[in-house]
This record gives structure tokens, C-alpha cells and sequence, in this order.
């Protein structure tokens, strides 16, 4: 992926609870040329990985082993990082107040990846808005 | 509202009175109405506020409430603290012109549980035809409705756990092929798992009832530009028919494969200006109606018969044949392919 892509070496947090989904997420944003934070496989886990590092952007499955993933995205929106949900549910499943955020139905193809990232990354650039 | 206690006396008395005329006149009748297990309300329609003017055992034991409690209410007061305003109004749609009567209320007790009833709603007329009373029946779909809801949610439960695994699959098969095959193998792979999981998720959305030709046709080809306004390389043309869930996910596959050969040697090549024309008709057979359907390619690269038939060309030729009991034909026409599909459609839904 060449460098003047607008997600290269963008720092993305990965939260995602199946590990083989998540080393295929890894692979498709090393491929893309993110830097990848993570993987984080439960809130607690992932709430720390914010509170660590600088996170521009993250891609935040919403059920992690039965433990909604909700206190995370409040976490990303308090830091104004933008973030885009992927589950395997349909969208009238989330909770009403998230309904309305990014997301990407699983399975997923890297290209569809690659337009939300950016579209959140070219949004959330001081200045664009 | 609450009626003064002699005014209560002075409607129940009345009401009695109504109840007594009619024990006369239909006996036996009564006496069923009270004791069958299916609640049963009777309103005064000569009355401007329609009181209840009977209640069986079956609707009080329903209901929760005493048979003093009911008679002598206007029917709209009595039922208009137990409803919903929204069902309130559909029973007394009902009630001016008894046509539409498959309503199911969700009905409030006096003790504040609730319970789901299908109603139904009738007008009982004397000699000359004028209404003279509303006969209102409950049935207590209580069980059957959450029943439904619970079927709709292990569906859903279902749907999603189909998408999670096949997500799982995807990403087996990504890294456990990465390296060992070319990428354009995972490449192919990858696209048929996806295109597989987008017509079960449509599937799932309908209940696997039937979906939308122009749909699958829409969530299929989008990742290869078919919404792409800048350049416009596809043309789809035909009046929208419904498949059966079978025929959808074998269209669903034949389109991904014709698409990614596209891509690969014919109209969506890399350097090619070419479109892709998809139309349809359908027509009457002996054997109900059929469509026909025609993938042409042109502006492409010449177009050669390959010399070896692979997966995409099986699926499409032998798969299709068998699966949707059609007819295709594929000619590798030089001036780019044409895939033509016949195949039976099901009894379309009116629309």
C-alpha cells in the first residue's frame, strides 16, 4: 500500500474477542500500512490499550465473548477518535444511541475496510470538518 | 372515568334489563355465551356511549375484573384504559365497518399484567338491518405471540452466527493459504465466501423467504463498481422478480464468478473501457412463467474460449443447470462473453 494512501502508518486499535478474525484484521492493516494497536479481546483490556497509547482511529467488534463492546466506543468518542463497529448481527440489534455510528457487517472484504477507515480518518482531520 | 354509584346501579340495572330480553328471545344461546371458554363482550349500539352491556365468565376471569366493574361502561372508557390508544382506534375502525377483523391487542389487566388477544369484532343487526349491539370476541394469543418473537430472535441468533462463522472461514482460509497459494487464489476465495455470506445476510433479512433479483444483483456487484459514478461499466435492465432462497445463492455465485472473470480477462480488465449489460424478461411457459436472463460484455479485451474449464465456469454451466433446473449457455464471443439464463421463477407475490 503506497504512503500517500490516507490510512498509511495510521495508528488503528484492533478490538476484537475471535482470535483468528482478529490476525486476519492485523494482516489486511499491515497490508494497508497502519500501525496496529492490539489486538484488545475485552473492554477492560481494550480501555487500556486507549489509555496507553495514542489511537487515531479503531475498528470495534461489538459483541466480545458475550460482553458488548459499548464502553469503548463511549471511551473513542470522549477522545474524539472515530470508530467504526463489524458484527455478524443486523444493525436493529444494537443499542438505540449506537444505531446510528459506522458499521461494517461481517464477513468483510479488505476494500470495504479500506473506504470506512478512510472516510472516518478524512472526517475526523481537523480542518476538513 | 368513574360512573356515581347511582348512576352505576342505574346503567348495570339497564344492562341487566338489555341481557334479560335477549335470554328470553335466544335461551340456549345465552347460556352458552356465558359459560364458553372464549371471552365474549356485548355493547348497546343504540346507546350514543356503546355501554357493555354483557361479559361472560371467560372474559372477567380474562380481563381480572368483576362483572359490576364491566357492565354499564361505555365500551371506548372500559377498553380505553386497558389498550393502546393506537389499538383503541383500530377496533373502532372495526366497528363502522367490520371489515378488517384480525386485530391482536395487547390487553392490560386490573392488576396490571398484560396479555395478547386476537379480536374479533361483529355487528349484530335486528329485522330491519339497523345495529342494535357490538359482539366483541378475545382469544388469548398470549403464548403464540411470544412464541413468534422468540422464533424471530433464534432466527436472528441464527443469522448471525452463520456470518460469524463464515467470517471465521474467511480468515482460516486467508492465512492458512497465505504463502502457499498465489494471491490470486485467495484472491477468488476470499470473493466466493463473500459473496455467499451477502446473499445469506439478504436471505436472513427476508426470513428465507424470497429476496429481490435487483438486489442480489446490487450487493453482489458493488465491490466491482456497479454504483461507481465516475465510470459507468454496468447497465442493468429489467422489472424486479422475487427467488426462491436456492436460486438466489446460485445466482448470487454465478454473478461473483462472471464479475470476477470480468475483472480478470474480460469487460472490467485492467486497462479496458468495457461495460456490462444485464437484462431481463420474464415470459409465460406450459409450466408456469419463466425468466430469461443475458450477461453481455463488451469494450473488452478479444475474447478466447478458455483451454481449461475451471471452478467459475463449472458452477456456471453444470451448477446452474442443476441447481435452478435452468438452461445457460456461455459464448466466448470475441467482442467480449455473453452469458445467457433461462430459468423457472416461482408464483410472484402481487405486488
Amino acid at each position: 500500500m503506497s504512503p500517500d494512501s490516507p490510512i498509511f502508518g495510521r495508528k488503528v486499535l484492533i478490538v476484537e474477542d475471535e482470535m483468528i478474525v482478529a490476525w486476519l484484521l492485523e494482516d489486511m492493516l499491515a497490508e494497508l500500512g497502519c500501525v496496529v494497536v492490539g489486538p484488545a479481546a475485552s473492554v477492560k483490556q481494550a480501555l487500556a490499550m486507549i489509555d496507553a497509547a495514542p489511537i487515531e482511529v479503531a475498528v470495534l467488534d461489538v459483541n466480545l465473548n458475550g460482553e458488548m463492546s459499548y464502553p469503548v466506543a463511549d471511551a473513542l468518542t470522549a477522545r474524539g477518535v472515530p470508530f467504526v463497529f463489524v458484527t455478524g448481527y443486523d444493525k436493529e440489534r444494537m443499542l438505540d444511541g449506537y444505531r446510528a455510528l459506522p458499521v461494517l457487517q461481517k464477513p468483510f472484504h479488505r476494500s470495504e475496510l479500506t473506504d470506512t477507515l478512510a472516510q472516518l480518518l478524512a472526517s475526523a482531520e481537523p480542518g476538513v470538518v | 372515568m368513574v360512573a356515581s354509584e347511582q348512576d352505576k346501579s342505574k346503567e348495570q340495572k339497564a344492562a341487566e334489563s338489555e341481557v334479560e330480553s335477549f335470554r328470553k328471545d335466544l335461551g340456549p344461546f345465552v347460556v352458552a355465551a356465558e359459560t364458553t371458554r372464549m371471552a365474549m363482550v356485548f355493547t348497546d349500539a343504540k346507546e350514543s356511549n356503546n355501554p357493555i352491556i354483557f361479559a361472560n365468565d371467560s372474559f372477567l376471569s380474562l380481563s381480572g375484573y368483576d362483572r359490576n366493574e364491566v357492565l354499564g361502561q361505555s365500551f371506548d372508557a372500559f377498553f380505553g384504559g386497558h389498550v393502546e390508544p393506537a389499538a383503541l382506534a383500530q377496533i373502532k375502525a372495526t366497528f363502522a365497518d367490520g371489515s378488517k377483523n384480525d386485530l391482536e391487542i395487547c390487553f392490560h389487566r386490573k392488576d396490571g399484567t398484560s396479555f395478547w388477544a386476537a379480536v374479533f369484532i361483529s355487528p349484530v343487526r335486528d329485522k330491519s338491518g339497523d345495529v342494535v349491539q357490538y359482539f366483541a370476541s378475545f382469544v388469548d394469543v398470549t403464548q403464540h405471540i411470544q412464541e413468534k418473537e422468540h422464533l424471530r430472535f433464534l432466527l436472528a441468533e441464527l443469522n448471525h452466527r452463520t456470518q460469524n462463522t463464515l467470517a471465521t472461514v474467511q480468515a482460516i482460509a486467508v492465512q492458512t493459504l497465505r504463502g502457499a497459494a498465489a494471491k490470486e487464489v485467495v484472491d477468488a476465495f476470499e470473493g466466493r465466501i463473500l459473496a455467499l455470506s451477502k446473499v445469506h445476510s439478504l436471505l436472513g433479512s427476508q426470513h428465507w423467504e424470497a429476496v429481490s433479483l435487483r438486489e442480489i444483483i446490487d450487493r453482489i456487484l458493488q465491490p466491482f463498481g456497479l454504483n461507481d459514478r465516475r465510470t459507468v461499466r454496468f447497465s442493468v435492465n429489467g422489472d424486479d422478480v422475487r427467488l426462491r432462497p436456492k436460486a438466489a445463492l446460485t445466482l448470487a455465485l454465478v454473478f461473483q464468478e462472471l464479475a470476477t472473470n470480468a475483472m480478470k480477462y474480460g469487460a472490467l480488465s485492467h486497462g479496458a473501457v468495457g461495460k456490462i449489460d444485464i437484462a431481463w424478461q420474464v415470459e409465460p411457459s406450459p409450466q408456469g412463467e419463466r425468466m430469461r436472463l443475458r450477461w453481455r460484455e463488451t469494450g473488452g479485451p478479444p475474447v478466447k474460449p478458455p483451454s481449461r474449464k475451471g471452478f467459475g465456469s463449472r458452477l456456471i454451466e453444470v451448477g446452474l443447470a442443476q441447481d435452478l433446473d435452468g438452461e445457460v449457455h456461455l459464448t466466448y464471443d470475441p467482442a467480449g462473453l455473453v452469458c445467457q439464463i433461462t430459468m423457472p421463477l416461482p408464483r410472484q407475490a402481487a405486488a
